[in-house]
């Protein structure tokens, strides 16, 4: 795992989040801004997912692998989760799901990398 | 650009949990319980003996996510009923084991969800029992305004008295927070 992943990774989500509480703000659904940002963060969180697993097919482990696997795979499905939850529903609120679904990923790819990084110690 | 960012939002026109803002409830709530049960299972299955007291508290409060997310997304009365004593427990929780874990640091070696008041989780656990709290009653009003407003003539017994006037028309008692 590359710490600049990461901080793309949580960069995109951010942005997810911020368009989801714009959209609550102005009183509006979900739209194709938001799709656009939960894709990329999506295209992201895979790349980092498949980097993760030829790390570890090469030999790498993290201490708390049982953890790590954990959040590695439950991180990819957060975006898909937010953003089918969003499109169902009819309010304003929709936006804000799809910023609680970003800010989510945002903490958890951080906690992602410092699970790794334990490997060294 | 506006189109971008979605067509405009229907208004949330009933009271239910599940809807709204109820929805975003439910999604914390949901992301709480997963996050709390997969930390408790980790933490029983493999290092149980380390500090059983903070892994079966991050069960315990496990379970309550998972009964106030169920309470929230069903909704109805009983839903209602269920997640309200999910917060009270939760808060209840969050303050017991928080003031706890300051006071007696030895009895919790290792942190739980609601440990320190839940500063590993960025406060949340201890917004996230007022805010449900506080939004079951907001739905509570709504329902009440709703029955009064829509005041059903009771269906066995006609010469009931008249319905009472709506509460929430009462002086001095604040307004509903719009949703």
């Amino acid at each position: 795992m590359s710490t600049p992943l990461v901080a793309l990774a949580s960069a995109v989500a951010l942005v997810l989040a911020a368009l989801g509480g714009l959209s609550t703000a102005l009183r509006r659904r979900t739209g194709l801004a938001h799709l656009v940002a939960a894709g990329a963060l999506q295209a992201v969180l895979l790349v980092q997912l498949v980097l993760v697993v030829v790390a570890m097919a090469g030999g790498q482990r993290p201490p708390e692998t049982a953890t790590f696997l954990a959040y590695l795979v439950s991180v990819v499905l957060v975006p898909v989760a937010g953003v089918l939850w969003a499109r169902s529903e009819p309010t304003r609120w929709a936006g804000t799901v799809l910023a609680v679904a970003g800010l989510v990923v945002a903490v958890m790819v951080w906690r992602l990398l410092q699970l790794w990084e334990a490997t060294g110690g | 650009m506006a189109d971008r960012l979605g067509a405009p939002a229907a208004e949330p026109g009933d009271a239910s949990t599940a809807r709204g803002p109820g929805r975003v409830l439910v999604a914390v709530y949901g992301t709480f319980a997963l996050a709390a049960g997969a930390r408790a299972a980790v933490q029983l299955a493999t290092q149980f003996d380390e500090a059983p007291v903070a892994y079966l508290l991050s069960a315990f409060s496990a379970v309550v996510y998972l009964v106030a997310t169920v309470g929230l997304a069903r909704g109805g009365r009983g839903g209602r009923r269920t997640a309200v004593v999910a917060c009270l427990v939760e808060l209840v929780g969050v303050l017991v084991v928080g003031t706890l874990s300051l006071a007696d640091r030895a009895a919790f070696p290792d942190a739980t969800v609601w440990s320190v008041y839940g500063q590993g989780y960025g406060f949340i656990p201890l917004a996230l029992p007022v805010l449900g709290l506080l939004w079951l009653r907001h739905l509570g009003e709504v329902e009440r305004e709703e029955a009064d407003q829509k005041s059903p003539p009771p269906p066995k017994s006609p010469k009931s008295p008249p319905p009472k006037s709506p509460p929430a028309s009462a002086p001095g008692s604040p307004p509903a927070p719009s949703s």
